[in-house]
């Protein structure tokens, strides 16, 4: 027996035979077996066309649609997931064979290689998804950067119409499927368990393959470009008939990649609700929950209820395009308007998937940094709840001018205008708690208070939006553009900022750089407003969006844009260096720099494998900053430091 | 909360109301109104900024305050004190901003309801998209069809959009009108124009390649104008000379969108020079008429190398009479000579 066969924790890996180092190699899960699997899934894939075709004596044989569709889109990534291990537990146990017993080695992260594998410990998985969607953030803002290439003058160069279509295209694909709402998730998977005080998710395997799932679509999506034909060029609303019938061969990788991400976006969704209704601490009622846990619960009751609605959008596109079918083709009895329909059912939830989890950020780090109690803890979690029940009833406010039932318009105007109303008590209620409290300008407070303003902007052009007149006018205008940024990078990416700076020293175990961040805020606050602010005025002014080509009148402001919008994406970069220079050579951070209540911080940095040695009792609110002997939780004197320094 | 705290937010309030106030009537936010709806549009859209100017004031103020007035020295390890929460006040918070949208949403009911009303006397106009050009029809007048929007000052016009193909928006920033133009539907807007001038038409909605580039102009004039512009139409197409025929038929059908041609100063390049018909035609080896004729009605029969297929709508061959279609290729034929 050899110590190769051994898990760290001395148990025998494969009790019945030894395999020699070639073979494991090959067969053991990792990237090799992962390499292999996929080409022979795909390969599997490519017979099972080529045989339905000859048998059903269709022509030509070799459709490059269906083909790439069953082979590289479906069966290919299958197998890669198989290879990687994803499904090792479940397919041993369902083809019967001895599962073998549970010795925690694919658990928790020892080297930086086990940061590459299939992984069950929520931490690692975290940490996984927080790396992979900022890989995809930086490709996402390359692709705008291009965008703002092509538009800083007026006429049509640089790129021909379709590439550009498509660097506009991936670009928010990217961003919303591949950024916002999995990094919301990566920061959700890593802190949720710890402030609920349980060992891990709910479902740990079923939580390692939702992130598996994800770097597949998003390599999806950037890898259309180099398909024949081009990237999909429909913007990431895929809107029909267009994206179903007018597009080359790219358009498949975007319907499909949507269904990756769906599909990892809607089991972590499962996951933190099982884990949030079961795995609760003793004491931990749902009115002691952390406002972030409350965030999580209901952003994961939206995409549960929200997410197949696109998944079903994008499989009849798909259909119309590869098998031609007629979902919305209008020549042969389809409806285009029923795309819509379906698209905004989930896509409109979709803006509170990537908001609500960036409250609960902001709910912590707020409290936290102006070491006050959350102002109306109650009515903060019942809004919440109040956005998700609301938000399913204003997905139409897309569509004032597209022609549906011009009756249903206004009760979309009503139910969108009043979903204004939770979303300021939200505001106010922050506001409330920063008021006479002990201030703290830290990088995540600054980010919070830079979200803060922008997202009222964000908000208050959001109500301008909801009026069905004003919509007429500015509808698919730059200022949708400006409007929708506003939101999502002043609101989202600014709270994402905000939860990755102040969880930093909780998942790295080292200080970013304090001087650095703030340098980073400054850049991206001024940056984004000199980029974002004047698409307000091109829009009302009537420019209209995804255009490569616009009217000389709008070139000067158009070169002012392409210009600060370069500064916004250099500003990354700060932010980047941060990030790796200090997780390698920070300062050692301590259990709880921030001096925080909730209970991820009464943990070593990083905490330790199992994180709780023994489950807390948790005997009051996460909030008590200022009340006298008040406490959150009680934990066991903690052995889990000395555990943790004999194990590192 | 002491007296003076109130005062000085009120003071940050108006500063941050006021600087905002600036903004909003210093910039020129809005293109010239030339119709009637835009009025109404723009009274909303004015209603609307007033409300949001007094909202972002008051949030501006508390943050800047705060940020001021609350910054902890940074050896100041205390806790702030431990408020939970005021009744009182968050109904406040819940009540004001309910009865700011539904006064928003009252306004907006009653400014569309009036905008959607058709007066009686109003012209009829349909308006057909495709990939990528604007054709109007005018029953009224014969269905005289014209690749540019001309309508009479001060009568209303109901425009009935159809789609040949995807979904297209019309979208005329000054009528502060926008409506998709979408395939198997019928989709209508009405608009009163009230002031002479030309005015872009824009393809709103994300339609293909050709979209940035799918623009026609509108064109407001006096009804005796009008009128007589109506009547030169109709003449134009139907000359017996071929070139004034011709060219339009090359005009009112939206040809110059995507293709180059110098005697009709068109410079699109979303489809071939027809400049170089002559040499296109010997490339795909066949007699410059009828491959001129071809490519009009059957465009995917011979497509230029270096354009994609499917780009240029096979529909003309329908959509042009048999004799303005003659016109045409002759038009064409002798322009590219």
């Amino acid at each position: 027996m050899t110590a190769a066969t051994l898990d760290p924790h001395g148990h025998q890996l494969i009790p019945a035979r030894s395999r020699g180092p070639i073979r494991r190699m090959l067969l053991g899960p990792g990237f090799i077996r992962a390499a292999w699997m996929f080409c022979l899934f795909g390969a599997i894939g490519f017979g099972l066309v080529i045989v339905f075709r000859w048998w059903g004596g269709w022509h030509p044989l070799f459709d490059m649609q269906p083909i790439t569709l069953v082979s590289l889109l479906v069966a290919g990534p299958l197998g890669f997931l198989a290879g990687i291990g994803a499904f090792d537990y479940w397919t041993r146990y369902a083809i019967g064979s001895p599962t073998q017993p549970e010795d925690h080695s694919g658990h928790g992260a020892r080297t930086w290689r086990d940061y590459f594998r299939v992984n069950t410990d929520h931490k690692v998985i975290g940490v996984q998804y927080l790396v992979t969607t900022i890989f995809f953030f930086i490709a996402g803002g390359f692709l705008a950067m291009l965008v703002r290439v092509q538009l800083a003058r007026p006429g049509t160069h640089f790129f021909d119409p379709q590439t550009y279509n498509g660097l506009f295209s991936v670009h928010a694909s990217l961003m919303i499927f591949l950024f916002v709402i999995p990094a919301f998730a990566g920061l959700a998977n890593f802190v949720v368990p710890l402030m609920l005080g349980a060992p891990d998710m709910a479902f740990p395997r079923l939580n390692a393959l939702s992130f598996w799932l994800l770097p597949i679509a998003g390599i999806m999506m950037l890898t259309s470009f180099v398909v024949p034909g081009g990237a999909f060029a429909c913007g990431w609303t895929g809107y029909a008939p267009l994206c179903s019938t007018h597009q080359p061969l790219g358009a498949i990788f975007f319907n499909q990649g949507v269904q990756w991400a769906g599909a990892s976006s809607i089991m972590t969704a499962l996951n933190f609700l099982v884990t949030i209704i079961t795995m609760r601490a003793p004491g931990m009622t749902f009115w002691r929950m952390p406002l972030l846990v409350w965030a999580n619960f209901t952003t994961s009751l939206l995409v549960v209820i929200a997410t197949p609605f696109i998944a079903g959008s994008q499989f009849f596109s798909m259909f119309d395009h590869v098998m031609h079918t007629a979902f919305f083709d209008t020549n042969n009895g389809g409806y285009p308007l029923g795309y819509q329909h379906i698209f905004w059912f989930y896509s409109h939830p979709a803006v509170y998937i990537m908001m609500l989890p960036g409250f609960g950020i902001m709910s912590e780090v707020i409290s936290v940094f102006s070491r006050k109690p959350i102002f109306g803890y109650r009515l903060m979690a019942l809004s919440l709840m109040a956005i998700v029940v609301l938000g399913f009833s204003v997905w139409a406010h897309h569509m004032f001018t597209s022609g549906m039932s011009s009756w249903l318009r206004v009760p979309m105007m009503v139910t969108t205008l009043l979903i204004a109303v939770p979303t300021g008590i939200k505001i106010f209620s922050w506001l409330a708690t920063m008021w006479e409290g002990k201030l703290h300008f830290n990088t995540p407070m600054l980010f919070a208070l830079g979200f803060l303003s922008m997202f009222v902007i964000g908000g208050l052009s959001g109500v301008m939006l909801g009026a069905v007149p004003i919509d007429i006018h500015v509808t698919d205008t730059y200022f949708i553009v400006a409007h929708l940024h506003y939101v999502l990078f002043g609101g989202s990416v600014f709270t994402i900022f905000a939860g990755i700076y102040y969880w930093y020293p909780k998942m790295t175990g080292r200080m970013y750089d304090e001087r650095l961040g703030k340098l980073h805020f400054w850049l991206t606050f001024v940056g984004f407003n000199l980029t974002f602010f004047p698409m307000h005025l091109l829009g009302t002014e009537g420019m209209p969006r995804r255009v490569a080509d616009y009217a000389p009148k709008f070139a000067d402001l158009n070169m002012f844009i392409s210009l600060a919008s370069f500064g916004l994406g250099a500003s990354v970069l700060v932010f980047l260096y941060n990030a790796i220079t200090s997780w390698k050579n920070g300062p050692i951070a301590p259990s709880n720099p921030w001096r925080a209540l909730t209970l991820e911080w009464q943990v070593t940095s990083p905490p330790p494998i199992f994180n709780f040695d023994e489950i807390p009792q948790v005997v009051g609110s996460p909030y008590e900053y200022g009340v006298p002997g008040a406490q959150h939780a009680i934990l066991a004197p903690s052995p889990a430091r000395e555990v943790e320094e004999v194990v590192t | 909360m002491r007296r003076g705290s109130i005062a000085s937010l009120l003071g940050i309030g108006v500063v941050a109301g006021g600087v905002a106030a600036a903004v909003a009537l210093a910039i020129p936010w809005m293109p010239i109104s030339a119709s009637k709806e835009a009025g109404r549009i723009d009274f909303v859209f004015w209603f609307v900024v007033t409300i949001c100017i007094v909202i972002f004031a008051v949030v501006a103020a508390a943050i800047l305050y705060s940020v001021v007035r609350f910054r902890a020295a940074p050896d100041d390890d205390s806790d702030g004190p431990p408020i939970h929460g005021h009744t009182g006040l968050e109904i406040a918070w819940t009540l004001i901003p309910t009865v700011l949208v539904t006064a928003i949403g009252i306004v907006s009911a009653i400014v569309l309801s009036r905008d959607d009303a058709i007066a009686k006397n109003a012209l009829h106009i349909q308006v057909i998209a495709q990939q990528f050009t604007w054709t109007f029809k005018y029953p009224d007048a014969h269905g005289l069809t014209s690749a540019t929007l001309v309508l009479p000052n001060g009568r209303e016009a109901v425009l009935d959009f159809q789609s040949k193909d995807v979904i297209h928006a019309f979208f005329v920033p000054e009528f502060r009108e926008n409506m998709d133009v979408v395939p198997g539907l019928t989709t209508t807007i009405n608009v009163t124009p009230t002031r002479v001038g030309t005015y872009p038409v824009i393809c709103n909605e994300l339609c293909g390649l050709g979209h940035a580039t799918m623009r026609s102009t509108a064109q407001v004039m006096t009804p005796t104008a009008f009128d007589k512009w109506l009547k030169g139409q109709s003449k134009a197409v139907a000359s017996p000379n071929p070139a004034t025929a011709g060219a339009a038929v090359f005009k009112n059908n939206g040809c110059a969108a995507c293709h180059t041609l110098a005697a009709a100063s068109a410079t699109g390049k979303v489809g071939p020079d027809l400049d170089k018909l002559p040499a296109e035609a010997q490339q795909a080896k066949q007699p410059l008429a009828s491959f001129v004729r071809t490519s009009i009605t059957d465009p995917n029969a011979y497509v230029a190398p270096g354009y994609p297929k499917n780009v240029m709508p096979a529909t003309f061959g329908k959509a042009i009479p048999k004799q303005q279609l003659d016109a045409l290729v002759s038009y064409l034929i002798n322009s590219s000579k």
